[in-house]
């Protein structure tokens, strides 16, 4: 039990100057809504600790797995969808949703793992991205998930904690960050796992894992479940934020890339790749994005990320962390 | 064709078995159009064993280019096709020399993330130039003209169109298995080093498979162009179809993803017919449980 505490908090293999970030970063986040006063501001933060989350989740099949996974929006649909329509039918209280999505979305990986892992690399991405694809047209066809019209939630009176309705985005932030930060402890715990290690021994090396008498398909399809059940909890958080989810928004490919791309770009396989990412991609997309759009020149915000990800791909696979490591090795 | 005419023609032949008959044409002319769109994935996979996920944005150029001197230029989009076979050529090698070439060395991460990167800034570029309107080509020789044989009835832009790609896909054929440069193509494509001790100068043939892979897409997405509207975000699902063709025929294999391309285009307009708004799903479980099952393809080996 003692063990497990320290494994959940303890960030001490990591070198000081990361370790001080990471208190400075935790304490601008706890400090924010106090020091910024715009609405949108308070939007962007919510919305890049949303995206962290999501990227912490695909950082483990993605980045220590380093299996590509193109379709962590079908898990994301799922728990918005899980928390949306249980909220309606049963009236069943928010917090009693979370798991359910949770366990859905986990189930549902680990169906599809085993099948796709017989696939490596390209094949394995491809597949990902077709059973994303066939999720997102059975909401849209079905009826029960309220089609391509998507589902609203009845907007209440008064605040209310049951349903997580509020007047202020404070009580969002503070939420979105308990779960960003129990995802986080989550993360550092499980790189430090047993688990973690064989799933790192597989990304790096298949067959010399496999000669060590790690069960490499085993590995793949437990982290694949993990990062199922994380995906919804972002999931459930955008029902009771936006109070309002269709296919388009909550399980689209573009948000699969997106969640992707925050770890790629920020650094896959180390625990503050997908907070760095998404801490530039998301101001980036909100600002620049809103922007571009009230200019009427659409498309433009894409095409940047577009550039990012190809100089990344072609120039530092290992992303912004990679370079700063590499700085600070010299330095 | 009215329904006097559909009496006068009918000998006697059950209407469901005549539509039948008449979606199954439509099916294998829309497979020689998926024939040669798989045909370029196919070949980029084959030599350098890399998956080209901005293939159907190539095939959107395509289409665009057609659209273009359809509605700007008020020429017949037929006179496009050199072009669009043109700028698909160009497009293709100059995503080899600036991108291509340098992801190959890179870890399989970021060659996805390469090919998917080209893929999003050419489906945005083509948002911002065209905005994401829905668009069509309403003029042209082929646009609208219906050809009858009988109670058959079809798109006279389909007949034509699957005629070209049929053509040109036997010319590339003909290129790969026939010429000496199409030797040092297949050559790169079984040993690139080998390859490379032998004189082939692999650079080169890495570049000529996607000159020709985004040629053939980009001409068979001018001919799509004359029947199929044309969006931003329209080539993701012949992305797709390609892959499923890819999947089916073999990976790497020219013969077998021809094959295969008229399977996928019979399921795809039957089931389109038959079980209408799911038919894309069709095409994408098709896929997966294609290479699940078979990971070689039902033509590899």
């Amino acid at each position: 039990m003692r063990q497990l505490l320290v494994d959940l908090f303890s960030f001490q293999d990591r070198p000081p100057f990361e370790r001080i970030g990471f208190l400075i970063f935790i304490l601008i986040v706890l400090a924010f809504p106090w020091m910024v006063t715009s609405a949108y501001g308070k939007a962007v933060m919510i919305k890049f600790l949303l995206f962290a989350l999501f990227g912490l989740g695909w950082n483990l099949i993605g980045g220590y797995g380093g299996q590509v996974d193109l379709g962590q929006a079908k898990n994301v649909g799922f728990g918005a969808y899980a928390t949306a329509l249980m909220m309606l039918w049963w009236k069943v209280p928010f917090w009693f949703t979370i798991i359910p999505g949770m366990i859905f979305a986990a189930a549902e990986s680990f169906a599809v793992a085993y099948p796709m892992f017989r696939l490596r690399g390209h094949y394995f991405a491809i597949a990902t991205l077709c059973v994303a694809l066939v999720w997102k047209e059975l909401f849209v066809f079905w009826d029960w998930t309220g089609g391509a019209r998507g589902i609203e939630i009845p907007i209440r009176p008064t605040p209310d904690f049951a349903y997580m309705q509020f007047g202020s985005p404070i009580y969002y932030h503070y939420f979105i960050f308990i779960l960003f930060i129990t995802q986080l402890l989550f993360m550092n715990w499980f790189r430090k796992s047993k688990l973690g290690y064989q799933l790192q021994a597989v990304r790096d090396n298949e067959d010399a894992a496999a000669s060590l008498g790690i069960n490499v398909s085993r590995t793949k399809v437990i982290a694949y479940t993990i990062t199922g059940g994380l995906g919804a909890v972002g999931g459930s958080f955008m029902t009771v934020y936006y109070l309002y989810i269709d296919p388009d928004f909550v399980m689209p490919l573009d948000l699969s890339i997106l969640i992707a791309m925050t770890v790629m770009v920020g650094g896959a396989g180390s625990i503050w790749g997908p907070i760095i990412g998404a801490a530039l991609l998301i101001p980036l997309d909100m600002y620049l994005g809103a922007w571009l759009g009230a200019q009427k020149r659409l498309g433009i915000d894409f095409m940047i990320y577009a550039m990012i990800m190809m100089v990344i791909a072609a120039r530092e696979p290992k992303g912004i962390w990679g370079i700063i490591e590499r700085l600070s090795r010299k330095g | 064709m009215g329904y006097a005419a559909h009496f006068m023609f009918n000998n006697g032949i059950e209407p469901e078995m005549e539509l039948a008959i008449q979606l199954i044409i439509y099916g294998i002319l829309m497979g020689l159009i998926f024939a040669l769109i798989a045909l370029g994935l196919s070949l980029i996979f084959g030599v350098m064993n890399i998956v080209n996920f901005a293939h159907g944005e190539f095939l959107m150029v395509g289409m665009y280019i057609a659209y273009v001197f359809s509605s700007s230029l008020h020429l017949d989009p037929i006179i496009s096709l050199p072009f669009a076979a043109t700028a698909g050529y160009l497009l293709g090698i100059m995503s080899y020399h600036f991108l291509i070439h340098q992801i190959l060395r890179g870890p399989m991460v970021a060659q996805l993330f390469g090919t998917f990167g080209l893929m999003l800034f050419l489906r945005y570029l083509a948002m911002y130039i065209f905005t994401p309107d829905v668009r069509s080509i309403s003029k042209g020789i082929l646009v609208g003209k219906i050809l009858s044989l009988g109670w058959v009835t079809i798109d006279l832009s389909k007949v034509v169109s699957a005629g070209l790609c049929l053509l040109s896909f036997a010319i590339v054929y003909w290129i790969i298995y026939r010429t000496k440069l199409g030797r040092a193509l297949r050559a790169t494509s079984i040993d690139g080093e080998a390859a490379q001790y032998m004189g082939i100068d692999t650079k080169k043939m890495n570049a000529l498979a996607w000159g020709i892979g985004g040629a053939t897409v980009a001409l068979a997405g001018a001919l799509l162009a004359h029947f199929y509207y044309v969006t931003p975000t329209v080539g993701m699902l012949f992305t797709l179809i390609a892959f499923a063709i890819v999947a089916l025929g073999g990976f790497g294999s020219i013969a077998g993803a021809f094959l295969a391309a008229i399977i996928i285009g019979l399921i795809m307009v039957l089931s389109g017919h038959y079980v209408s708004e799911l038919k894309f799903t069709f095409i994408y479980i098709v896929y997966f449980l294609l290479v699940v099952l078979r990971p070689r393809g039902l033509f590899g080996w």
